[in-house]
């Protein structure tokens, strides 16, 4: 695996897979933890491949900025994730 | 150091600076995590320090729970047919890993004294991390220490002592 991307994309993979055999034994919001962390750990290798786009950045800065609330603010971080899926749904709108 | 101002300052670090530590520096946190107690004074304990970056990565990646970018690891291990051996059931199944915790906590204190920063994570997977450190099957990862220079400074979640400590009775 030489070239980055792949390297990457299977390093996300192996976090991916490993996650999905952890959480069976984890506390349930770190399901929800996981899922955005991938999505953020996604985000980057696209945009270290010269391939994200601006808007996708500012999901991963959002990601980055809030994601710990999940260990001192759970109610916090559930809101953070709603205002993250609207944002997302924006975007869907958008491109119709 | 005060003791004290060590164990109130340590703060678990999840970002850090693109900079690496002195091996003998993380010989000396191992030397802390040995001084620590151990049940029966069984000592079956192994560290295995790593620097690689790229075989950090790869434990990286079967480890959910390690996040940023550490400058070093101290995988804190057991050596579970000698931890029987030495106590039995009760010391390969639960001494063994209430002394991997207490070895832990003297790394990271340590490390904190050092101006280090750390995050002990547990959520990988501890027949990957077996394979990646070619560890053989008797000696079991226990808890994985994340190490570097931090680059961020958390603030301390809140502690409730009132309602946590009794005297004499709950």
């Amino acid at each position: 695996m030489e070239n980055g991307l792949e390297r990457g994309i299977f390093e996300l993979l192996c976090y991916m897979i490993v996650s999905a055999r952890n959480l069976d034994q984890e506390t349930k919001m770190y399901g929800p933890f996981r899922l955005v962390d991938a999505a953020s750990r996604l985000i980057e290798i696209l945009e270290e491949s010269g391939i994200g786009d601006e808007f996708l950045s500012q999901v991963r800065s959002m990601i980055e900025a809030n994601k710990y609330k999940v260990m001192t603010d759970k109610e916090g971080f559930v809101a953070f994730l709603d205002d993250l899926a609207l944002k997302m749904v924006g975007r869907l709108k958008e491109a119709e | 150091m005060r003791v004290f101002e060590a164990i109130k300052g340590r703060r678990s670090i999840r970002r850090f600076e693109n900079r690496s530590v002195d091996k003998k520096v993380l010989q000396k946190l191992v030397e802390a995590g040995i001084w620590a107690p151990s049940g029966g004074n069984a000592q079956t304990w192994v560290f295995i320090i790593v620097t690689d970056p790229r075989r950090i990565q790869k434990i990286k990646a079967v480890s959910p729970g390690m996040l940023g970018i550490p400058s070093a690891l101290i995988v804190v291990c057991q050596d579970k047919e000698l931890a029987y051996e030495k106590g039995g059931e009760i010391g390969r199944d639960t001494l063994s890993i209430m002394d991997a915790a207490m070895a832990s906590q003297n790394i990271m204190l340590r490390a904190y004294e050092e101006r280090l920063g750390s995050c002990a994570v547990l959520s990988f997977h501890k027949k990957g991390v077996q394979t990646l450190l070619n560890l053989p099957e008797r000696i079991v990862p226990e808890l994985v220490i994340c190490l570097g220079y931090p680059a961020e400074s958390p603030k301390p979640p809140e502690r409730k002592f009132e309602e946590i400590c009794f005297f004499e009775e709950h």
